[in-house]
C-alpha cells in the first residue's frame, strides 16, 4: 500500500516531500527511541544491580552506581541453585511443550478448520474458554490426577499440562487460519488424489509453517516464564525450573536484593537468546514459504 | 475409513510422544525404601543464615552418630513450602522431616486434617518441653481445631524471633539526643529529633511493620489475659477498649507529631530496613530477623533496645520442625530434632546472629549477639511472647495493612480503623471457635 501512494505523488514534489518526510521521520525516530528506552530502563536497573554488593545495595539505593564490580551474587546464585540442572529442566520442558503443543494444535486445527467437523464453532469456543481459566482453579484437581497416575513431582506431568493448556491457544489460533484456507487449492490436491494425511503434510504443512514458527517460539517462552503448575507440581530440587530456582531466594521477611537481580539476569539470558537464534530461522521460514 | 486412520495416526504419535518423554521424567523419581536407611530432610534457611550454618552442623553431627544412614539435604523455597506443604505431605513424595511455618493457619492446619505426627511423647521422653519456655510451647501445641496454645505437641521450634527497637548510635550522638531507657523518655528522644527535622521513626505502611508498631504500642497496657483473648480466643475482644484503643491512638500520634513520616504510608518493609541501613533514620521498631543482615551491611555504630516500658513484646518462637505423617524414618527425624537442641548447635546460631531458644548466654561469644540472646531471654523468662497481630484469623495480615495505611496517611480516625479491624477479625474468630 506504502509502494503504491508513493509512486502516485513521488515525481511532482519529490523535494517537499522529503523535507516534509524527513522532519516528521526525526520525531518519530525520537518517539521509538523513548520508546525503546523505556522499555529498556527495568532491564538496565536489573543489570546496573546485579553487580551490587547488598551492603551498598542497601546504604545507597537501587539507583546508585556500584562502588565496586560485585560478581559474588552471581555466583552464588549459579551455585546454589545447581544452575546447569536447572537450565536443563527448563529447556527440556519447555522444548517439549512447544513441539508437542505445536503438533497438538496443528492436528485439532486442521480437523476443525479444514475438516469442517460439526459444531466447531462450539468446540473452539471451548478451548478459548479453557485458555482463559485461570491457573489457580486447575491447580487443585491436577494434583490429585497427577497423584493418582503416579505422575505427581515428575516433569511429564508438567509437559502434559502445559501442552493442552498452550494447544488450547493454538487450536484456537490455527483452526481460524486454516478457516480461511483457500479452498482451490485443498480440491486441486484432492483432484490429483491426495488423501486427508498427505493434504496436511503437502499442502496444509507448508503453508502454515511461519504461523507455526511463531507458535513454536510462544509456546517455548510462555512455558518458559511459567511459575505456579511447576512450583507445585515438581517438588524435588532435582526436578525443578528456572523460575521455581529464582523464588528460592526469596525468604520469609527478608530479601537479598542483588542476589535475586543477579539470578534474573543469568536467567533471562536464556530465554533472550533463544528468541534471537529462532528469530532468525523464523525470517528464514518465512521467505522460504513465499518462494514456494 | 480415512477418518480412522487420522485418529489411529493420532493417538499413535501421542503415545509415541508420551513413550519418549515417559523416559526423560522418571529422571526425578528417586526410589525411597521403607527401611529407613535415608532421613529426607528440607528446610528453607539461606546456607549463610544462622540457622542455616546451625542445621548444616547438627546434619554432621547426626551422620557422625547415624553411620550408614544417607541425608538427603534439599534446600527449598519458602514460597514453595509456604503453598504446597499441605499437598507435598499429602503424597509418598514428601520428606521424613522439614522445617515449617508456625500458626493457626500452617501448622496447626495441616495438623487438625491429620498430615502432621504427634510428638508429645517424644517431647515428654527426650525432655525437650523442659528446654523451652511456656510462651515458646505455645506455638509448637496444638488443639485438635488446629488452633495453638495447648494441645499435642506438633513441631519443635529452634529459634526465637521478636520486636525491638535498632538504633543508629551516630545519629543520636550527632543531634545530642540521649538514648531512651524509659517509655517517656523514648517519646523525648523522638521529640528532640523532629525538633531538629529528623524524622525518628523509619516506618513501612504497606508491610509488616506498621502493624507491629500498632501491636507493639497497645501491648504497653496488656496483660497476659489479653494476649490470650486475642491471639487464643478465650473471651472476646472489644476492639474500642484498651488496649487496642490507646494503641490505636498513640499510633496516631505518632503520625501527628511527626515520629512517623506520612509518606511512610506506600514504603515496604524493605525500603524501611534500607532507610536505617542507609543511615538516614535514627530508629525502626522491627524484628530480629533484620539481625544478621544488620550486622553484615551496616557501617556506622548501631544498637538495639527492648521497646521502652514493654512488659510484652510482639514475637514468638521460630519456625517448626515438624514430621510429616507420611514420615518413613520418624525415629531418624526424632534424633535429628534432638540434636538441633543441643547446646552446642544452639550456641552455633547464636553465634551467627540467630536467637536460639535453648542456649547458655556464655557460649555466646560476641558482645552484640550476647545482648540481643540476653533481651530474649529476659522476654522469654517474664514470659512476655505476644506473638503477632496478623496470627488469630486467615487472611488479617492483609486488614491490618490497610488499616494502618490509612492511619498513617490520616485517611482514616482511629476509630474507623479499629471499626475496620474489629469486624474481619470477629468473622474470623466465629469460623474458628464456632460461637
Amino acid at each position: 500500500m506504502a509502494v503504491t501512494l508513493v509512486t502516485d505523488r513521488a515525481p511532482r514534489r519529490k523535494v517537499r516531500d522529503r523535507h516534509h518526510r524527513g522532519a516528521s521521520r526525526w520525531v518519530v525516530l525520537a518517539l521509538v527511541t523513548l520508546g525503546a528506552v523505556i522499555m529498556l530502563v527495568p532491564f538496565l536497573f536489573m543489570l546496573l544491580n546485579a553487580f551490587k554488593s547488598p551492603g551498598d545495595y542497601s546504604s545507597a539505593g537501587p539507583l546508585s552506581w556500584p562502588t565496586e564490580f560485585y560478581t559474588k551474587g552471581l555466583k552464588t546464585y549459579w551455585t546454589e541453585v545447581n544452575f546447569p540442572l536447572k537450565f536443563w529442566n527448563s529447556l527440556l520442558i519447555s522444548g517439549s511443550v512447544a513441539v508437542l503443543a505445536v503438533a497438538v494444535s496443528l492436528f485439532n486445527a486442521y480437523a476443525l478448520g479444514i475438516g469442517r467437523v460439526k459444531g466447531r464453532l462450539w468446540i473452539v469456543g471451548l478451548f478459548l474458554l479453557a485458555n482463559m481459566m485461570p491457573q489457580e482453579a486447575l491447580i487443585y484437581p491436577l494434583y490429585y490426577a497427577a497423584k493418582q497416575i503416579g505422575l505427581y513431582n515428575t516433569q511429564l506431568s508438567v509437559i502434559i499440562i502445559f501442552t493442552v493448556i498452550q494447544s488450547a491457544f493454538g487450536t484456537y489460533l490455527l483452526a481460524s487460519v486454516l478457516g480461511t484456507f483457500p479452498r482451490s487449492v485443498l480440491e486441486a490436491a484432492a483432484l490429483d488424489g491426495a488423501g486427508k494425511w498427505t493434504v496436511l503434510r503437502r499442502v496444509v504443512f507448508p503453508n502454515v509453517r511461519p504461523t507455526l514458527a511463531v507458535l513454536l517460539i510462544f509456546f517455548f517462552i510462555w512455558t518458559w516464564n511459567e511459575f505456579l503448575i511447576p512450583l507445585v507440581m515438581l517438588i524435588d530440587n532435582s526436578t525443578q525450573t528456572i523460575p521455581v530456582a529464582l523464588a528460592s531466594l526469596q525468604g520469609d521477611r527478608l530479601m537479598d536484593a542483588p542476589t535475586t537481580n543477579a539470578g534474573a539476569l543469568i536467567s533471562l539470558v536464556p530465554a533472550v537468546l533463544f528468541f534471537i537464534i529462532f528469530q532468525r530461522t523464523l525470517s528464514r521460514g518465512i521467505t522460504a514459504g513465499a518462494e514456494k | 475409513m480415512t477418518r480412522f486412520r487420522k485418529l489411529g495416526v493420532a493417538v499413535v504419535t501421542a503415545a509415541l510422544a508420551a513413550g519418549t518423554l515417559a523416559a526423560c521424567g522418571g529422571d526425578g523419581d528417586s526410589g525411597d525404601g521403607g527401611d529407613a536407611k535415608t532421613l529426607k530432610l528440607w528446610h528453607y534457611e539461606s546456607a549463610n543464615s544462622a540457622m542455616g550454618i546451625a542445621w548444616d552442623k547438627a546434619i554432621q553431627t547426626f551422620k557422625d552418630e547415624h553411620p550408614g544412614v544417607e541425608v538427603q539435604f534439599e534446600r527449598k523455597a519458602f514460597e514453595q513450602i509456604q503453598q504446597n506443604a499441605g499437598m507435598i505431605i499429602n503424597s509418598s513424595e514428601g520428606p521424613d522431616i522439614m522445617e515449617y511455618n508456625k500458626g493457626n493457619a500452617t501448622a496447626g492446619l495441616l495438623s487438625s486434617q491429620g498430615l502432621l505426627t504427634d510428638l508429645t511423647a517424644e517431647t515428654e521422653k527426650r525432655g525437650w518441653d523442659k528446654k523451652l519456655s511456656p510462651s515458646l510451647q505455645t506455638t509448637a501445641r496444638y488443639s485438635d481445631k488446629g488452633v495453638m496454645g495447648e494441645g499435642n505437641w506438633y513441631g519443635v521450634p529452634n529459634y526465637g524471633e521478636y520486636v525491638m527497637v535498632y538504633y543508629n548510635k551516630d545519629l543520636f550522638t550527632k543531634y545530642n539526643v540521649a538514648v531512651p531507657t524509659t517509655y517517656d523518655e523514648f517519646t523525648k528522644a523522638m521529640d528532640a529529633f523532629v525538633a531538629k527535622g529528623v524524622t525518628p521513626l523509619a516506618e513501612a505502611g504497606a508491610e509488616y511493620p506498621a502493624g507491629q508498631l500498632f501491636y507493639q504500642l497497645a501491648l504497653a497496657k496488656a496483660d497476659r489475659k489479653f494476649v490470650d483473648d486475642y491471639q487464643l480466643y478465650k473471651n472476646p475482644v472489644d476492639f474500642k477498649a484498651d488496649p487496642l484503643k490507646s494503641g490505636a491512638q498513640a499510633f496516631a500520634d505518632y503520625v501527628a507529631k511527626g515520629y512517623v513520616a506520612k509518606t511512610s504510608a506506600s514504603l515496604k518493609a524493605e525500603d524501611m530496613g534500607t532507610a536505617f541501613i542507609s543511615g538516614k533514620a535514627p530508629m525502626i521498631v522491627s524484628g530480629s530477623w533484620w539481625y544478621g543482615r544488620f550486622k553484615n551491611e551496616i557501617k556506622f555504630n548501631w544498637d538495639s533496645f527492648l521497646f521502652p516500658g514493654n512488659k510484652f513484646h510482639a514475637g514468638s518462637s521460630g519456625n517448626l520442625w515438624v514430621v510429616p505423617a507420611g514420615s518413613k524414618a520418624k525415629g531418624l527425624a526424632y534424633d535429628f530434632i534432638d540434636i538441633t537442641l543441643r547446646p552446642e548447635i544452639q550456641a552455633l546460631i547464636g553465634n551467627n546472629g540467630g536467637v536460639p531458644v535453648a542456649a547458655d548466654a556464655s557460649q555466646i561469644t560476641d558482645p552484640k549477639n550476647q545482648k540481643l540472646i540476653e533481651n530474649f531471654n529476659t522476654i522469654s523468662q517474664q514470659d512476655g511472647l505476644a506473638f503477632y497481630p496478623d496470627w488469630p484469623v486467615p487472611g488479617y495480615y492483609d486488614v491490618l495493612v490497610s488499616g494502618f495505611q490509612s492511619l498513617i496517611n490520616g485517611s482514616k480516625t482511629p476509630d474507623q480503623v479499629l471499626d475496620a479491624i474489629a469486624k474481619p477479625y470477629g468473622e474470623g474468630v466465629k469460623e474458628i471457635t464456632g460461637k
